[in-house]
Formats: structure tokens, C-alpha cells, sequence
């Protein structure tokens, strides 16, 4: 194990180096540094050609500028890191701090909310193989695939931010289009829920009711202009989740789960009148604490109603107050939505297209939080879209492969129910080429960004490069390169690890 | 199917049970403000627009507002002079002696008055009066930081402000004499310079220099530290306040030291959020003529046009002003905004080499002259610049900028109007009085512009018809090869004006062997006319002489000028007035103090 990570490592940096040395060339030949100077008419101009070529450089041509460059990176094994600086005399090794900061944000929950998200539809279209529901969601996830993100992200600020906020002015959903919207929620949970014929039809039916009456709610409450969730939302929300976490996690005829889960659901209904209205001067950390100990107080109900088998019993209940304290979290945040979307800083227009933050906003934790949401909605939306298709394929082939193995059978056989052979069985085993995916993609994803950033006003990685390229500046291109570089070599090793770790068939030596 | 009936009953039942509750929200949790906001496609980097590395329009754009100035350029463009922050007086011609006085009361926003040490430090960093001579930075600088590295000397003074000592302040060597109310100071020019109300911009807080440079707390120690140490040319003062005039200013996001942000100007920098945006809020301290009319003005980064036209649609910002492109045009006539179309400092023209050319077919005037007859000016401007700007016009001048003063009567006069229409048959008979069939002309321009690529081909389909044989000169390093000789025949490219000022305009273009004069022109008369503008402070004549050169350079085909860069600006007129562009730097902000939020109508 030893001896193979250090042999990929050793092989690595000399690619590495490399691949280094060619960007460096490219970048400074592509064009002129002193271009800018050369037609001004500034009368100190050939000072200002002499302070520049001075502080980059150019004097040196670039096959042996590079080695000044790699000096400077070397540096970095003795704690002195030295990047260069750019053409506006900024040291690059400040600016990719704050540049890998900010896209680090951006890039984390994208990835994580399309990792949940693809594995969830895809192991679900793998259950329910060849149904409308699965045709439909390879059809978009193709589809999605094929988008260019620049083209996405230009459609999405128009509709989702502009056109929201267009709408929100005057938040009423025109009666003509209740009943589409009812028909497409109905159709989307006909293909999902299992049955036939007569079952279909109800299926059909009872969503796209209870689609047009949520939404004529919504429409009659004003719940555009005061979102909540409400007390009894919360609870019923919570003793669905109850039940459903149970089913996925023991099943229902594990009683004590399902009590258990019940009592943890009971007691995040009666936190909701407390959390909702004594948070104002919550900080942070206080927040992050609250959702620590509904979790641990979770887990020791599940301990104590758990009887013999107390592990399942109490991982189900920790999973419910997960979702006890995301949903009171929600909740709260919708408190000041109303305030928010009205303050004079955002005048009305909730959903921002650019930036991280509303510039000189103030207020509480949930403000805050609410503004992070609105900024990030778009830039977040448009990058799972595109890694979303892929983690869907992935894991529905994956499953679908896993599913006709012998032991599947075998378990079948043993009488074992289609929970346990799923959950237990086949979803593991359909994990380990996931894995590695996702090892890889985490890698590349903050290469990726480049134009995401870009397009939102999201000055990170990408615009260090960009910025970079458009005054060729290499150094600043290079500091790009280098970590976008170092993390594709890094993952691509994790990723051999992990399906070393996983898969008990493969050796790495 | 569960979950979604279970949210609609549960949703129903919620409604009543708010409905009894009477819906008792908490109180307020947010902190009430507004501001206006405009974009720009930089994000801000160093507070000292004066060093050679500071000098941005991304800088010198916040800068505007928060330091004030003896005089800025409005949007005719013409000079106007800010007598509430100070006055100058030109004492005598010769030698040119200027006297520059501070207004009463005028005061940094700490309370500190602006006063003459801050009048002394500009002089000595922009003259560079005081540095160590023959010192070459370059030697000190290391290699990969660009900083001074440690065994910097410290008795040298050096001042990054990139100064000449054959222009501008470089040419006041002496000591300025400082009155004894502190108020104002005389500069003595060593020799005549005409262009001597440009070179005082807006200064700096000297005591701030001299606070962190030489760790001193009193402000009024501290100017007297600066009065000393430039008095008494106390070298290792001068090195520790020249480094940090260098370097001091540089920051990328708030600096925790407060005075750095110090204001004489309506606004004052409060926030700054690195690479996102500068918070610039009304300088309670101020007292001058241009009082801020909106309490704060945020300067939002977005690098992107189109993500800019879809931040103003979305209210996020009031105004931008992205680079002119036919999508940003596009996209802006779909919106309800005001949109402005403009111009920029930069022109676009194309020069004929004189000498040195690749084929040596235009040391002939009469091949010059039927060259400029079929450059299709009119074409480029119409197929490649009205989409930007529909009202865009051809520039016929080589010294004017359109819109100042002298453009109009120079373009009558100069001879350009026999270039306005393509002249085939003129120029084939030109052509054929000069002997020559089929005479090369291989242009220089940027391979890497798709534009300058666009102008080109026009340009030899144009000139095909006449009979010239115009080949592809061009190179991502252009710009490296302007001047050289042998190299190409005709260049195509952009000056850029930062300022009306004469001395950067003719004489180094246009004068023989002048720094920017690459196309080796050479003519008494011209050198002449040059001669006399340098030296001639009266307005009204240096423009008399100016246009003299026009006609001069349009009669010797010199070359053509094509068009001013278009600029766009658009802006939410619901939201925000006094919105008035200016083509010279800083463009859209020249007047920000007029910018006044429009919301009392509608709410």
C-alpha cells in the first residue's frame, strides 16, 4: 500500500511538473503583457514599460521564466510560499486564498446537495426500471447533460431570479394554471408510486388534488409573500418523516423504531413554539448546537426505547431529530423572509444574480442565512444540474447491475424482504463504483466552476484564471493550475484507495 | 402521494391555526439601509491610484470620490477647477512658477486639516525630486514578490510613482516654497510645460504616510515630520515615507487600520468586501462644493457584461456600464433602462509608414493618398460599430477628441472630408500616375481582436478593387512589433487619451523621432508646429496650433483615423438620476456626487 501510494506520488509530480511547464509557455506566449502600455499616450510611458518588465519579468523569455516561477512554488516546502505577483503587483498566494475561500463555498454544497439528490432519483428510477418515471428522469438528465452551464445559467437568473421577482410583486398563481400544475404533479407521482391500471388513476387523481389545493393555499394565504410552515405543517411533516425514515431504515414492523421516531417527532413539535419565537440573538454557533443536541437527545431516546437491538432503534430516531431540526430551522428562516425581501436593500427582489452577499446587509443569524440561500440558489441550481445527470446514470447503472447478481437472488431466496435486500444488500455494493466518481468529480469540480463564477459574479478560482489569461499574466494562471492540478492528482489517487477500501476483491500494490 | 396530501391537509389546518394565533411575528431582525449601487468590471486594489501599478480606472474610479482635487474633467470633456478644495494661480511664465493654495477649512475625514505637508509629499513622490539618483530598484526587487527584499537599502528613497524628469512634476526639481500659514506651496518648473494644470492630482493624507512610516501617533507630529524630512531631504525619513507611499495603499479587502481609507472627497470608503464590492458612504467631514445627494453608493465587481445587464434588470445594481458588445446591445434594448451610448478615450486608426516600410510603396505620397482613399471608413463604422451604438460616427480627426473643443471647426478645415466616401477610380488614377500596379500593403494589427481581424478584411476587399494587394501583417505581439522597421506596411490600432492635456497628444505622435512615433513621419513644418505647442500656455492658441497640425497631417497622408471606441451605459432611470458619462476617466463617476436616488414618486 505504502510503497504504490509513494510510486503514484513519485510518477505524479513529474507529470505534474510537466504539465506545469507547458501551461507556463502557453500562457505567456499568448499574447503581449505590455500591450496596454504600448498605446497609451501616458507621457511616463516608457517608465511604466521599464517598472513592469522589471517586476514580471519579461526581460526573461519564458522558457526560463518558469524556472523563476518554480523557485518561487518550491519555496513552499520550506513555509514560504511564493506565487509571484500579478501584473497589478498583488501577491498571487493572498489572492488565492481568497479566491480558493469563496469558491470553496460555492463549490461544497453544490456538491454535496448533487450527490444526495443524484443517488436518490438514481437508485429510485433503478427501482422502478423502465416506468414513466425513469424515462422521464434520463430524458432530463440526458437532456440537462447536454446544456452548456453558460446557456443554463443566463436561463436560470432570467426565470428563476428575474421572473420570480417579477412574480413575487404580485404573488397570485393565474387560475389557468393550477390545473397544469395539478396534471404534471399528478403524472410525476403516477410514474413513481408502484401499482396498476385503477391504482394508477387514483394515484393520479389524489396528487393532482392535492396539488391544487396546496397551491390554491398558498395562493389564498399569500404564502409567497409570508412562507411558513406552521406548527401543524412541522408536526405532520414530522410524523411523516417518522414513518418514513423507519420504513427506509428498519422497516415498519420494528415497533420501537417507529415509537421511537414518533416520541423524537413529538418532541421537535414541541420545540416549535420555543425555537421559532426565542431565536432572535441566536449566533451561530449556538445554532450549530442546538442541532448537535436534538441530535444526540435523538439517539438517547432511541438508546433507552431500543430494548435488545438498540442500534438500528437509535440511528432511526438521530435521523428524525435531523430532520425535527431541519425542518424548525426552516421554519424560523421563513420568520424573516418578510423583512428580508422588504428591507431597502433588496427592495422586493429577493433572489439575487450576482455575487455572495448583499452588499451592508445587517441582521440576525436567520437573515443571514436567508441571504446566503438567496445568492446561492442560482449558482448552486445551475451547477448540480449539470453533475446531477451524471450521478443519476451512474447510480442507477450501478444498481441495476448490483440487482442482478446471484446473491441478490440468493438473498431472495433466503425469503429476506425487498427492504433489507435493497437497503442492506444491493445499495452497498452499488456504492463502491460511486465512490470513486464522486472522488474524481470533487476534484474537477472546482476547475469547473471557472464559468459558473463567472456568469454570477462569483470572483473565485475562475476569475483569478481568466483574469490571468486576459492580461497574460501567467503566474496567476498558474496558481490555478496548480491547485486545480494537485487536487485532479490527489482525488484520482483517493479514488483508487477508496474502491481498495470498499472492494475487498481488489489489492493496490 | 402521502407526504404531498399530508402537506395539504396539514397546510390547512396550519392556515386556521394561524389565522386564531393572530400570526405573532417576532419583531424586526434586520437592520434598515439602502444604497445605490453600480457595477464596474474590476475589483478595486490599491488606494494610491499615483504608483506605477496603482494607476487602474478600477482604482482611480473610487479614488474620484474620495479624494478631492484642484480640478477634474466634466463630461464636455473640459477642465473645471474645485476652488472649494483649493486654488491655483500661475505666477509667472517663464520660469513657469505655480502657486497652489488649500481652501479654509478643508479637512481629511479624521478631522486632520489638508494643508501643505500633504501638497509637499505629492510633489516629492510625483516629482521623484528627492530619490537616491541612479538608483535602480530592479536590483533590490525579488524576483518572485515583486516586494523590496530585505537588504533594501534603507537610506534610499525611491518613489514608485513612475515620474520623467522631462515632463510634468518631474521637471520641478527645486524644493517647493511653503507659505508660513501652511496653506499653499510655489512650484518653480525647471522649463516651460504647457500642460501644468494636469500634473497636481488629487493628494494623499501625508500624515497618515508619516504615521506608519515613521511611527509617530500625534497628527500634527506627523505633518511636521513630513515638512521635515522633505525640507531637510532627511534621507532615511524619505526611504521609510517612500516605501510606504509605495506599498502602504495596497489592500484588497477593508484594512483594519481606518486611516488608510482616510477622505477629502464627498464620499468615504466603509466597506470593502474583497473581489465583491467597496462601500462608499456621504464624508460627514466634507465641506466642499459637490456634496454627496445619496448617503451611500456601493461598487459592485462583475466582470461579466451581460451578467451585469442582468444584475441591473434584477435590481441588484442601478447602473453599469459593461463593455460595449452586440449582445450587451441586445440585451439592453429588450429592458426598460435608460441606455447612454458614448465614447471612450481610445481611437482606432491606421497608420501609413513614411519609411522603413515592408515594400516601400509608401515613401510615395501618391500611393498614401490612394491608399486612404479606399479604406472604407464609413463601412467599418457602420457594419462593425452602429450594432454597438447606433449613433456612432467616424472620428476626422488625428488631435481632437469628439465633443472638445476645436473638433468641430479642425474637422471642417482639415482636408478629411475627401476621405469620408470610398474613391475607387480617384484612387486607381493615383495609382497609376505613381507607375505602380498592384502595390503590397501588409498591415499590422492584433491577430487575438476579432474586431481589428473584421476591419481588415474589409479593408482589403475595399482596397482590391483599386488594385492593392493588401496582405496579413498580423501577430499576437503586435503591439512589440509597432515601429520596427521592415516589419509592415500600414498599422491598425488604438491610442488611448487620458486627458486633454497637448503634451501627450501631438508632440510625442507626430514629432520626428518623437516616443510615439512609429511610423517614421518626419516633417520641418510639423516639428515646428510641435515645438510651438509645447511651449504655448494660452488655450485658445494651443488649439489654433492644433489645428494646423490636423490639416498638416490629413495633406501629408499621414493616415486615417476610423472611430472612438464605443462605450455603453445604461441605468434604471425608476431608480437613480444624474447619470451623465464622460468619454475621459473616470467616465461614468466624473459627476457621482450628482447621482441621487429616484424612489419618493413611487412609494
Amino acid at each position: 500500500m505504502a510503497t504504490f501510494i509513494v510510486r503514484r506520488l513519485i510518477a505524479s509530480i513529474f507529470i505534474f511538473l510537466a504539465a506545469t511547464y507547458l501551461m507556463y509557455i502557453l500562457t505567456a506566449l499568448s499574447g503581449d503583457p505590455l500591450e496596454d502600455l504600448r498605446t497609451s499616450t501616458a507621457p511616463n510611458k516608457q517608465q511604466l514599460i521599464e517598472a513592469r518588465t522589471a517586476l514580471l519579468h519579461l526581460d526573461v523569455p519564458p522558457y526560463l521564466r518558469y524556472f523563476i516561477w518554480i523557485a518561487g512554488v518550491g519555496k513552499c516546502f520550506i513555509g514560504q510560499c511564493d506565487l509571484g505577483v500579478t501584473v497589478q503587483n498583488q501577491p498571487v498566494t493572498v489572492l488565492l486564498a481568497q479566491a480558493a475561500g469563496s469558491t470553496l463555498q460555492l463549490v461544497t454544497i453544490a456538491s454535496v446537495i448533487a450527490i444526495i439528490l443524484g443517488l436518490v432519483v438514481g437508485i429510485t428510477t433503478a427501482l422502478r426500471q423502465y416506468s414513466g418515471y425513469d424515462y422521464g428522469v434520463t430524458f432530463l438528465s440526458f437532456l440537462f447533460f447536454s446544456l452548456p452551464i453558460f446557456w443554463v445559467a443566463v436561463l436560470l437568473k432570467q426565470f428563476v431570479a428575474i421572473g420570480f421577482n417579477d412574480f413575487l410583486s404580485d404573488p397570485q398563481i393565474a387560475p389557468w394554471i393550477i390545473p397544469i400544475l395539478a396534471v404534471i404533479s399528478g403524472l410525476i407521482w403516477m410514474s413513481i408510486l408502484p401499482g396498476k391500471g385503477r391504482r394508477k388513476l387514483i394515484t393520479f387523481a389524489a396528487a393532482a388534488l392535492a396539488s391544487a389545493a396546496v397551491i390554491i393555499y398558498m395562493d389564498l394565504s399569500d404564502w409567497f409573500s409570508y412562507p411558513h410552515i406552521g406548527i401543524v405543517g412541522v408536526a405532520l411533516t414530522l410524523v411523516g418523516a417518522a414513518f418514513g425514515v423507519t420504513t427506509i431504515s428498519t422497516g415498519l414492523k420494528n415497533r420501537r423504531a417507529l415509537y421511537a421516531s414518533l416520541v423524537v417527532a413529538g418532541i421537535g413539535v414541541a420545540a416549535w413554539y420555543p425555537f421559532i419565537y426565542f431565536t432572535t440573538g441566536l449566533p451561530f454557533w449556538g445554532w450549530i448546537g442546538i442541532g448537535v443536541a436534538t441530535v444526540l437527545v435523538a439517539l438517547g431516546v432511541g438508546w433507552f426505547m431500543g430494548g435488545d437491538d438498540r442500534r438500528p432503534v437509535a440511528r432511526t430516531a438521530a435521523i428524525v431529530g435531523f430532520i425535527a431540526f431541519s425542518v424548525l430551522s426552516l421554519d424560523r428562516f421563513m420568520q424573516v423572509w418578510d423583512d428580508y425581501a422588504n428591507s431597502g436593500r433588496i427592495k422586493g427582489r429577493p433572489i439575487a444574480t450576482i455575487g455572495s452577499g448583499t452588499p451592508g446587509l445587517e441582521g440576525s443569524l436567520w437573515v443571514h442565512g436567508v441571504d446566503l440561500f438567496t445568492h446561492l440558489l442560482l449558482p448552486t441550481l445551475a451547477l448540480i444540474l449539470i453533475s446531477f445527470a451524471t450521478y443519476t446514470r451512474y447510480s442507477r447503472a450501478s444498481l441495476l447491475e448490483v440487482m442482478n447478481q446471484d446473491y441478490i437472488r440468493t438473498a431472495r431466496a433466503k425469503g429476506l424482504t425487498e427492504r433489507t435486500v435493497v437497503v442492506r444488500h444491493a445499495f452497498r455494493n452499488a456504492l463502491i463504483p460511486i465512490a470513486t466518481i464522486v472522488a474524481f468529480d470533487i476534484g474537477g469540480i472546482i476547475g469547473g466552476a471557472v464559468i459558473t463564477e463567472r456568469v454570477f459574479g462569483w470572483t473565485g478560482m475562475g476569475a483569478l484564471f481568466q483574469n490571468g489569461l486576459d492580461h497574460v499574466d501567467p503566474n496567476p494562471v498558474m496558481a490555478f493550475f496548480l491547485v486545480t492540478g494537485s487536487l485532479a492528482i490527489l482525488f484520482n489517487l483517493i479514488a483508487d484507495l477508496v474502491y481498495a477500501g470498499l472492494d475487498p476483491r481488489i489489492r493496490v500494490s | 402521494m402521502r407526504i404531498r396530501r399530508l402537506a395539504a391537509a396539514a397546510a390547512t389546518v396550519a392556515a386556521g391555526a394561524l389565522i386564531l394565533s393572530g400570526c405573532a411575528a417576532p419583531q424586526s431582525e434586520i437592520v434598515e439601509g439602502s444604497s445605490l449601487a453600480v457595477a464596474w468590471n474590476q475589483p478595486f486594489y490599491s488606494y494610491n491610484g499615483l504608483t506605477s501599478f496603482g494607476n487602474a480606472t478600477a482604482n482611480n474610479n473610487i479614488t474620484y470620490a474620495t479624494l478631492s482635487s484642484f480640478n477634474y474633467y466634466d463630461n464636455t470633456p473640459a477642465l473645471v477647477k474645485d476652488t472649494s478644495f483649493g486654488t491655483y494661480e500661475k505666477i509667472s511664465d517663464d520660469p513657469l512658477v505655480v502657486k497652489y493654495t488649500i481652501a479654509d477649512g478643508v479637512k481629511w475625514s479624521d478631522g486632520t486639516a489638508v494643508d501643505a505637508s500633504d501638497l509637499l509629499l505629492q510633489w516629492a513622490a510625483l516629482s521623484r525630486a528627492l530619490d537616491t539618483p541612479d538608483f535602480d530598484a530592479a536590483e533590490y526587487t525579488d524576483p518572485d514578490t515583486g516586494e523590496f527584499t530585505s537588504d533594501f537599502p534603507t537610506d534610499v528613497v525611491y518613489f514608485d510613482s513612475g515620474a520623467d524628469p522631462t515632463t510634468g512634476m518631474g521637471l520641478v526639481s527645486t524644493l517647493p516654497e511653503v507659505s508660513d500659514d501652511k496653506k499653499s506651496i510655489t512650484l518653480t518648473y525647471d522649463a516651460p510645460f504647457v500642460d501644468w494644470e494636469l500634473v497636481f492630482s488629487a493628494p494623499l493624507p501625508a500624515h497618515v504616510v508619516a504615521k506608519n512610516a515613521l511611527g509617530i501617533d500625534d497628527n500634527q507630529k506627523a505633518k511636521d515630520a513630513i515638512f521635515d524630512a522633505i525640507e531637510n531631504d532627511d534621507k532615511t525619513a524619505l526611504a521609510s515615507i517612500s516605501s510606504f507611499w509605495n506599498s502602504g495603499f495596497n489592500f484588497t479587502e477593508m484594512p483594519s487600520n481606518p486611516d488608510l481609507v482616510l477622505s477629502s472627497g464627498p464620499y468615504v470608503i466603509t466597506d470593502f468586501v474583497a473581489d465583491q464590492y467597496v462601500t462608499l458612504t456621504a464624508n460627514k467631514q466634507y465641506t466642499g462644493a459637490n456634496q454627496a445627494k445619496v448617503e451611500e453608493i456601493t461598487v459592485r465587481f462583475i466582470t461579466d457584461p451581460l451578467a451585469a445587464v442582468q444584475a441591473l434588470q434584477n435590481g441588484e445594481v442601478q447602473v453599469i456600464s459593461p463593455q460595449a458588445t452586440v449582445d450587451v446591445a441586445d440585451a439592453l434594448a429588450a429592458l426598460d433602462v435608460t441606455v447612454i451610448g458614448g465614447y471612450e478615450g481610445t481611437y482606432e486608426h491606421i497608420d501609413l509608414q513614411f519609411d522603413q516600410s515592408k515594400s516601400g510603396n509608401f515613401n510615395n505620397p501618391l500611393i498614401r493618398e490612394a491608399f486612404m482613399k479606399v479604406i472604407p471608413r464609413q463601412e467599418i463604422v457602420d457594419k462593425l460599430i452602429k450594432p454597438l451604438q447606433p449613433d456612432a460616427e467616424i472620428r476626422n480627426s488625428q488631435v481632437f477628441l469628439p465633443g472638445a473643443e476645436g473638433y468641430d471647426d479642425s474637422v471642417a478645415n482639415n482636408g478629411s472630408a475627401a476621405y469620408a466616401d470610398v474613391d475607387i477610380e480617384g484612387a486607381k488614377a493615383l495609382l497609376a500616375e505613381a507607375g505602380v500596379t498592384n502595390p503590397e500593403v501588409c498591415m499590422l494589427f492584433s491577430s487575438t481582436n476579432p474586431r481589428r481581424a473584421n476591419e481588415f478584411l474589409l479593408i482589403q476587399q475595399s482596397g482590391a478593387l483599386a488594385g492593392f494587394n493588401v496582405t496579413d501583417c498580423s501577430s499576437p505581439d503586435w503591439g512589440g512589433l509597432l515601429g520596427t522597421p521592415g516589419a509592415y506596411d500600414a498599422s491598425l490600432f488604438g491610442w488611448q487619451s487620458t486627458s486633454l492635456g497637448v503634451t501627450n497628444g501631438p508632440p510625442p505622435t507626430f514629432t520626428t523621432g518623437g516616443i510615439n512615433n512609429l511610423n517614421f513621419y518626419s516633417n520641418p513644418e510639423m516639428d515646428k508646429l510641435t515645438a510651438a505647442l509645447s511651449v504655448e500656455f494660452d488655450p485658445a492658441k494651443q488649439i489654433e496650433i492644433q489645428k494646423e497640425i490636423d490639416k498638416l497631417l490629413w495633406s501629408d497622408f499621414y493616415g486615417v483615423t476610423i472611430f472612438q471606441f464605443p462605450s455603453v451605459t445604461a441605468f434604471d432611470p425608476n431608480a437613480i438620476k444624474g447619470i451623465a458619462p464622460s468619454t475621459l476617466a473616470p467616465t461614468i463617476f466624473w459627476n457621482i456626487w450628482d447621482w441621487e436616488p429616484v424612489t419618493a414618486a413611487t412609494e
